[in-house]
């Protein structure tokens, strides 16, 4: 196709869509890197290993999109946080994905192991959970939708209580020797991974409340440090109390 | 002299009043020309001109022209929206594209791909991609397996369009699923008999061999018993496709009465010896109200039966299958449920059908044909009842049958009304 000039928001249209592209590819391989898993299956582990290569592809070419067009076109005010809103979501999709590389070496990790139907039951929950949250991240992404990016780090609460009775059942299958000492570390490392899946969908959310908002929480942490600093000013603390806390 | 003046002066002024007599109808000619030349582009009649040397007859003809060309345009809007209606009818996706590879038409089934997210995302990109290679000149296609959920596969083929020399392309998008599902059952379907009929007569003509040449008391006994079960298992794979072509025979449930109550507590009846040689309990909750509908009691007792076999041969020991029927407005629904090992997400889909094993090895252990859960598909479809299952690997399974009740006080409500229309 040929390279034609292209005006600020398509720019920022066109940033918009490849995100959700990637979105899109981290969403798919959630599901069928889980599939791979529970299967035993060796070619898709294969495969999802290989297909990583065209995520971070892709969020490359987001990233030099976003300063490129952060270059050029100087962006302010909403237009900036949209391109720096761009740049983080990037990170947090790629990542993800590779995630899901990390389940699928796993899947070549425990080969022959037979799981038990509750733990096949838990992973199969947790892996539905965890795509869930991240198509919820990137509907709130797409619709600009704050509230709903907010509402990501409460819906994840499933996800990490799914864990922790996932790692409770490989407590259990390994005391009735159903699976070795080497399996149940992997088995918890895999769960881990769709724990951390939930937390980077959470962080896209919050990303999402920036975007719209220009808001984030750690603002509010940020501002409790100041009030803290100038309330110690006032009252005349500050040598031993503030240094202590620089020192830190 | 004079006359010379005379006569030149009387030739200039004749010159200058021919000029503008010339001029003006020179004028008016190139006017006539001109108005005649759009009217002949915008579709006029060209053996008419003759007919035309009045400016009138001209202006008339244009008239009648622009007012035909309007209908036709009218039309032709139309047969464009009819079109466009019966695209929209498909279920297919048809897309357009430019030489740009932008979208110019479009139709229905199109929508979710266009502006897409999720996995109809990845669709469109698969779509931009091969519009260019459309573009340039060749076909293309591709398959996309979506793991959803839902699970999908669709497949995406452009072909060129050239438009008027200009480069183009069409794209179409299509959910292959069911096709592929139904592909999947035909060829599982083949394999799988034959691997069920052939197993066991395999295993029967190998020990009757062994059993040739032994002498040892011990071991002849035990192959004699191997056999024994061997053939006792064919015999039940017969018995259980023969009720099979017996219930997909029949074409509807017949007109009795029956109270699933009573099917209910005689199926559990039936499997109580079995539940406790696998130390499973099964609990029947009876409904306190009215369970009876219109169908055939052997038909739903093996239906029944079936789903609480499976629930008993697929629970760990020391768990409890409940069974229960409950009436819920004008319907009277069976619950099954187990707390055993549940079914795969990805299999609950394919369970009625013959001979699909969730876990081959399990399945012969627990001995069953692999043709239950058609026999309860088949049963209750001539009931014209539904059937629902939810289940979760490691919890359990809920089988949940759905049947239109016919009850007393129906009855009663129609007996009131047709005595209200008497009154």
């Amino acid at each position: 196709m040929p390279e034609q000039r292209k005006t600020f928001h398509q720019d920022l249209d066109e940033i918009r869509d490849d995100i959700v592209r990637l979105g899109a590819l981290v969403g798919e391989v959630i599901p069928r890197g889980t599939d791979v898993l529970l299967t035993n299956n060796m070619h898709g582990a294969q495969a999802i290993i290989e297909a990583d290569d065209e995520l971070d592809d892709l969020s490359l070419r987001i990233e030099e999109r976003c300063y490129h067009v952060l270059a050029l076109q100087q962006p302010m005010a909403s237009d900036l946080r949209s391109i720096v809103t761009g740049l983080w979501l990037t990170g947090e999709l790629e990542r993800s994905g590779d995630l899901m590389v990390n389940v699928a070496k796993g899947t070549r990790r425990i080969y022959g192991v037979t799981l038990d139907p509750k733990l096949r039951g838990l992973i199969e929950r947790m892996s539905e959970e965890a795509s869930r949250l991240m198509k919820l991240a990137l509907d709130a992404y797409a619709e600009r939708n704050a509230s709903l990016g907010v509402a990501i780090d409460d819906i994840d609460d499933a996800l990490d209580t799914l864990h922790g009775d996932y790692i409770e059942a490989i407590f259990e299958s390994h005391a009735t020797n159903d699976i070795g000492l080497q399996a149940s570390v992997q088995l918890a490392l895999i769960g881990r991974y769709y724990e951390r899946i939930g937390d980077h969908a959470v962080n896209i959310g919050q990303r999402v409340q920036y975007m719209v908002t220009g808001w984030l929480p750690e603002h509010t942490g940020a501002a409790r440090l100041v009030a803290r600093r100038s309330l110690e000013a006032e009252i005349g603390v500050e040598g031993s109390v503030s240094e202590a806390e620089n020192g830190r | 002299m004079n006359s010379a003046i005379v006569s030149a002066l009387i030739s200039a002024v004749l010159a200058a009043a021919l000029a503008t007599f010339l001029a003006r109808f020179i004028g008016n000619r190139a006017q006539r020309n001109h108005v005649y030349e759009s009217a002949m582009r915008l579709g006029l009649d060209s053996a008419t001109e003759n007919d035309l040397s009045r400016f009138d007859d001209l202006l008339s003809a244009v008239e009648r022209s622009v007012r035909d060309l309007r209908s036709e345009s009218y039309e032709s809007d139309e047969a464009r929206f009819r079109l466009q209606a019966a695209l929209d009818a498909l279920s297919v996706a048809v897309m357009v594209f430019d030489g740009e590879g932008l979208v110019i038409d479009s139709n229905l089934a199109s929508t979710p791909f266009l502006e897409a997210r999720h996995g109809d995302a990845l669709v469109g990109a698969a779509v931009n991609d091969l519009v260019r290679i459309a573009n340039s000149g060749q076909e293309a296609s591709t398959v996309i397996e979506l793991f959803g959920p839902p699970r999908r596969t669709v497949i995406v083929s452009t072909l060129p369009l050239p438009d008027g020399g200009r480069p183009g392309a069409v794209a179409f998008v299509e959910d292959i699923t069911e096709r592929r599902q139904l592909e999947a059952i035909r060829t599982d379907l083949v394999a799988n008999i034959s691997h069920e009929l052939k197993t066991p007569v395999g295993a029967i003509g190998l020990l009757a061999e062994t059993l040739e040449g032994e002498h040892d008391q011990v071991v002849v006994e035990r192959l004699a018993s191997r056999i024994h079960t061997e053939s006792m298992r064919i015999a039940q794979i017969i018995e259980d496709l023969i009720e099979l072509s017996r219930i997909e025979s029949i074409d509807g449930a017949g007109s009795g009465s029956v109270d699933l109550n009573e099917v209910a507590a005689d199926a559990v009846e039936r499997l109580r010896a079995a539940a406790s040689q696998a130390g499973v309990g099964v609990e029947l909750h009876a409904s306190t109200s009215k369970t009876v509908i219109v169908g055939d009691h052997r038909q739903l007792l093996s239906a029944i039966g079936n789903l609480i076999d499976n629930a008993i041969k697929y629970s760990d020991p020391g768990t409890t299958v409940e069974v229960t029927v409950e009436r819920s407005d004008a319907e009277v629904l069976v619950r099954v449920a187990d707390h055993g090992i549940g079914i795969p997400t990805r299999d609950i889909d394919r369970i009625f059908e013959r001979f699909y094993r969730v876990d081959q090895a399990r399945s012969r252990k627990t001995g069953g044909t692999g043709l239950g859960l058609a026999i309860v598909r088949h049963a209750i479809a001539n009931h014209d009842a539904s059937i629902e299952v939810e289940s979760r690997l490691g919890e359990g399974s809920v089988f949940l049958l759905r049947f239109q009740s016919v009850v007393d006080d129906t009855l009663d409500a129609q007996t009131i009304s047709s005595l209200n229309e008497r009154a």
